[in-house]
């Protein structure tokens, strides 16, 4: 394998309104490279394929283990997470494209503002008034409950779900699939129950979850297998009784 | 102007979401169902077809029904939908998915019902308006009357295939859209239920297809006697009443 090689197509833009472009790129062969590992090496040696010195290609990622969603990008066409994607499953040449729907900053590395924006409009957190006890007892969740509300909480933010789904781009309102997770999350979470209307109406706003096309494309690309669609579904249950309850009981 | 018309669309927009979902499965996927039946009848004869048309024309308040019950309901679902579809950027040829495929599929057949609608509207509700005869016209030999419809303006064939695909589309559309109602109002959940749903769904689309498909066909083959022929039973008894 000494002279085996790994050679990447990479598409480029140096900076937030600059034209993309795609360059090559070629380095040697060695066991055990992901995405992200096969670009650290790029850096070190920001030569393409034409043997011109480039600007190194600039991306972002952390953890190296799939948790933090910083490396998510398009692999082979396939939203998901760099440091996960192991070269050795890859064919070649492996293109590489930042995320489409968020503003690219440069080259591989995107603006995900709006997902945060929208966490905090539906408002997925839990609520601490004080550092007072709030509840007789510690809250009881049965093991079924949590397993359930564990898939739920290992959003990382990276986005890809939001990348494959039709209803969110640059021109719709959408908040998209993630922060549905996430109110589906903290909805079912006992001591974050007090926000649950104001979540729901805030998900009834333009935008909100009346906005989704029911594509179901983005439990597929869930590097996290994050059951979006079953968070999808309870929602509109959720969001029906509270639009009837406040156009009766209100 | 732009805001004016925004701020009451965007004040009521889950409310005018939930209507316009709730618009296609009724008042509109009912009628859809209901014009299938009164359809089919022609494959059960001449005389059962003009019996039921007849006793449709008789119907009580049967403007007011077909205005409030009929056209404006699709009218709206129309509109607000051209507005939806617009909305969707499709992406099959990245992430072909089946329910991706039925994502932009409803779009599609979306597009194909509203000029279908259109089309048949002219061809059979409002022909009177573009020089051909009114169906009350017909009175009470409707089905032949529906047959020479299919021979004016374009050849037989032509019409068919037409009526085909407008059919096939909207009952596409109906049955996915019944999945995604359920999915919408919170009806189905989790991913089995959908599944199971989707599977009754898809055979209630092959069956209204059938269901449609041989009234086509019995108008396609059918002799229909019309005014030459015997009297449907029942036009003796409504002239007397009339
Ligand atoms: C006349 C042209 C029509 C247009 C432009 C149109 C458009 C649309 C669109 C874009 C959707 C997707 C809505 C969403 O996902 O939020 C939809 C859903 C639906 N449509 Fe239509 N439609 C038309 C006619 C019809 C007809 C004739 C029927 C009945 C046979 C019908 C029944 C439905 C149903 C049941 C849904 C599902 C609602 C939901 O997902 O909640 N539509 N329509
Ligand atoms: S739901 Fe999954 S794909 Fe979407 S942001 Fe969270 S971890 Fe990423
Ligand atoms: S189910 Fe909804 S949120 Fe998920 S990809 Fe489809 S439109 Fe987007
Ligand atoms: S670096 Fe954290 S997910 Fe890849």
């Amino acid at each position: 394998m000494a002279d085996a090689q790994i050679r990447f197509r990479i598409k480029r833009q140096d900076k937030p309104d600059a034209a993309p472009y795609w360059d090559d790129f070629v380095m040697p062969y060695a066991p055990g490279h992901n995405v992200v590992s096969a670009l650290m090496y790029l850096r070190e040696h920001p030569v393409n394929a034409r043997g011109r010195g480039v600007e190194p290609v600039v991306w972002e990622s952390n953890c190296m283990e799939e948790v933090c969603g910083a490396c998510a990008m398009i692999v082979n066409g396939t939203p998901r997470q760099a440091c996960a994607a192991l070269i050795d499953q890859l064919t070649q040449p492996i293109t590489l494209e930042p995320l489409s729907k968020f503003p690219v900053v440069r080259d591989l590395l995107v603006e995900r503002e709006r997902m945060f924006a929208a966490l905090k409009q539906v408002k997925a957190w839990v609520p601490l008034d004080g550092s007072q006890d709030i509840h007789e007892g510690a809250p009881r969740i049965s093991p079924v409950d949590q397993s359930l509300r564990y898939l739920f909480s290992r959003c990382m933010t990276c986005g890809c779900c939001m990348e494959v789904c039709p209803q969110f781009h640059e021109d719709s309102r959408f908040i998209g699939p993630a922060p549905l997770g996430q109110v589906a999350l903290h909805n079912q979470h006992p001591t974050s129950t007090y926000f649950r209307s104001e979540r729901l109406q805030a998900l009834m706003e333009p935008g909100g979850i009346a906005d989704c096309g029911n594509a179901q494309n983005c439990v597929k690309v869930c590097p996290k297998d994050i059951p979006l669609t079953q968070a999808i579904g309870e929602l509109g249950r959720q969001t029906t009784v509270q639009w009837l309850k406040d156009l009766f009981v209100r | 102007m732009a805001e004016a018309v925004a701020g009451p669309l965007d004040q009521h927009h889950f409310a005018i979401r939930r209507l316009h979902s709730l618009m296609g499965i009724v008042p509109i996927g009912a009628f859809l169902f209901n014009h299938l039946l009164t359809n089919s009848t022609a494959f059960l004869g001449e005389k059962n077809f003009d019996d039921h048309v007849l006793w449709i024309h008789h119907m009580p308040w049967l403007l007011a029904i077909e205005v409030c019950f009929i056209f404006v309901p699709i009218a709206f679902h129309a509109v607000y939908g051209v507005v939806i579809a617009l909305q969707a950027r499709s992406n099959v040829s990245r992430y072909g998915y089946g329910d991706n495929w039925r994502y932009m599929l409803q779009r599609v057949t979306a597009w194909i019902t509203l000029v279908f609608i259109v089309v048949h509207l002219v061809h059979f509700r409002f022909a009177h308006w573009f020089g051909a005869e009114s169906y009350a016209a017909a009175h009470p030999y409707f089905l032949a009357f529906t047959q020479q419809g299919f021979t004016m303006w374009l050849p037989m064939s032509a019409w068919m295939v037409i009526y085909v695909i407008g059919l096939a589309a909207a009952v596409f559309h109906l049955c996915n859209g019944l999945v995604t109602f359920c999915i919408t109002w919170g009806v189905v959940i989790g991913d089995d239920s959908r599944k199971r749903l989707s599977l009754a769904a898809a055979a209630l689309g092959l069956l209204l297809m059938a269901w449609g498909l041989i009234s086509l066909y019995a108008l396609g083959t059918m002799e229909a006697r019309g005014p030459g022929g015997a009297e449907p039973a029942h036009v003796a008894q409504h002239e007397h009443l009339s």
